[in-house]
């Protein structure tokens, strides 16, 4: 009886403590968007389980329409999943969709800022929303905006930006919390080489600060260059799970695109 | 309920109508127009026995309490054009992956419209005096006109709400809004005298409880006039229901 209990209580709550080494845990994840008509459902996520070690940078990677972003709105709670379990921060994604909140910071795909806004703006709204003080927003927006290099920019509204510098003005938006849980979907797509490189730099530099980073991509060199460990993603299933380096040398490859060739026949970028 | 978070919204949809051409335009420079233009173009004619008042005038001051309930009923653009945005552009997606509650939201931007249609008011009541269009009304007048264009502008967050529900643009939006705003325009704001039979339709239109109790404030009607308390009961009535809906449909429906 007591052993019930006890398991019950594990799967709603898990421990975020010194004890724990899991940021996220995800148990047989399975979302099926479902049409009008029965035909119409597609299994987007189907089955998939890993779990994230507190403070490394864990890769999503995978193809268009592999079910990264859909993996990762589950996790935010943009999404209810259709089976499975979640947790996030040592919380379940369907019972304590509140308090996971709390802990994550979210950059999406689409660079969600509001347009009419400048740089300081933007930002300062999502420290307030998540209840930070005025003088440590001011602090750490400074300190961003000076690490990215948009500093010269930061007054002039995000709707004169380029596409390139909206990117990473999402990213700080994400960042300003200070979250232990960064949350990081497709962050450098439409960046020139020089930008992306700057973006990689600073996302590396958040290792030192001990966050948790999952991070979703279709750049087979940005997960290379950032990840600890990577998942590769395809038709919703999870196909392979490692270092970067274990995975290269269990597929006897070059590089993970020639895994992910390896495994599924086909290219990463095929399609896109 | 966080008051940092509402108030964090409500400071940026406030600069929204400085930096947003289209809600500047809607808000402040429409009203302001349509009082300068309506009113140089018919502050001189005296008119007698003017439509259901009876009263004599000139034929702008009888318009001016329909100007101020059609300025209010404007600000259901804005609102629909913004949350039409705000999910076009992946906002409402990002919003909702902070600790901001969905009541905090809507709660800002029911208090940042209410603010808006306070300043509209407060400057369309300006002009008017200053062209002595203004005769009748009393100070408690003026606060009560005060107190049913903020009930009024529930109601047209509720259209703006419903609006933005049903569009799947904001350029949609803009087309869309027109379904709910037009036919109250030529239907009920009081501007000239209707035939009867249009009473039954406007009936159905917070409008009409609006320019309708307005208008018996600015020609000086006694403050105890049950016709003015029977509007506003309809009126809080309408803006309720019509605020609640668009809450509760835009939460189910809208928001994706």
């Amino acid at each position: 009886m007591n052993t019930m209990s006890e398991s019950k209580a594990k799967s709603t709550y898990m421990k975020f403590g010194t004890d724990n080494p899991n940021a996220i845990e995800v148990r047989d994840l399975v979302k099926i968007y479902r049409g009008r008509k029965v035909i119409e459902e597609v299994k987007a996520v189907d089955g998939i389980s890993f779990s994230v070690n507190k403070g490394e940078i864990f890769g999503l990677l995978g193809p268009n329409g592999a079910g990264k972003t859909t993996t990762i709105n589950i996790l935010v709670g943009l999404l209810d999943q259709t089976e499975g379990e979640a947790f996030v921060g040592g919380y379940n994604v369907k019972k304590n969709l509140a308090k996971i909140k709390e802990l994550i910071g979210v950059c999406p795909q689409q660079a969600s800022v509001y347009q009419y806004l400048n740089a300081r703006e933007n930002i300062e709204l999502f420290g307030k929303l998540h209840l930070v003080e005025k003088e440590v927003i001011n602090e750490r927006m400074e300190r961003f905006l000076d690490l990215l290099g948009l500093s010269k920019a930061a007054n002039r509204a995000a709707k004169k930006y380029s596409g390139g510098m909206l990117r990473q003005l999402n990213l700080i938006v994400a960042l300003i919390s200070d979250p232990p849980i960064l949350f990081l979907d497709e962050p450098t797509v439409g960046m020139d080489a020089r930008v992306r490189r700057a973006t990689w730099d600073f996302i590396n530099s958040l290792k030192q600060t001990n966050k948790t980073v999952i991070l979703t991509t279709h750049y087979i060199e940005e997960a290379e260059a950032l990840c600890d460990r990577v998942a590769i993603i395809d038709f919703g299933k999870l196909v392979a799970l490692g270092t970067p380096k274990e995975l290269i040398e269990k597929h006897n490859a070059k590089d993970l695109e020639e895994v992910f060739l390896n495994i599924t026949g086909r290219r990463i970028m095929e399609g896109f | 309920m966080k008051l940092k978070r509402i108030f964090a919204f409500v400071k940026i949809q406030l600069k929204s109508v400085i930096k947003v051409p289209t809600a500047l335009f809607i808000i402040l420079i429409l009203p302001v127009a349509l009082i300068l233009i309506f009113g140089f173009a018919f502050g001189s004619i005296y008119v007698e026995d003017y439509g259901w008042t009876g009263q004599d005038g000139y034929l702008f001051e009888f318009m001016v309490p329909g100007f101020i309930a059609i300025s209010g009923l404007f600000m259901a653009i804005p609102v629909a054009l913004s949350f039409s945005e705000d999910r076009e552009q992946g906002m409402l997606k990002r919003i909702n992956t902070t600790p901001t509650t969905a009541a905090e939201f809507m709660v800002s931007h029911i208090i940042s419209n209410m603010i808006m249609a306070l300043i509209q008011v407060a400057i369309i009541f300006i002009l008017t005096f200053l062209m002595g269009a203004m005769r009748n009304i009393t100070p408690v007048g003026i606060l009560l006109s005060f107190v049913i264009m903020v009930i009024f502008t529930l109601s047209t967050i509720g259209f703006g709400l419903i609006t933005a529900t049903v569009s799947k643009s904001a350029k949609a939006a803009g087309g869309i809004v027109w379904i709910f705003l037009l036919p109250q325009q030529l239907l009920a704001a009081n501007l000239y005298p209707l035939p009867p039979e249009t009473q039954i339709v406007s009936m159905f239109m917070p409008l009409n409880y609006a320019s309708d109790s307005l208008s018996l404030i600015f020609f000086g009607v006694d403050l105890g006039n049950l016709r003015i308390w029977w509007d506003l009961l309809i009126l809080v009535a309408f803006s309720f229901v019509l605020i609640i809906a668009g809450i509760l449909l835009f939460k189910k429906y809208g928001r994706a």
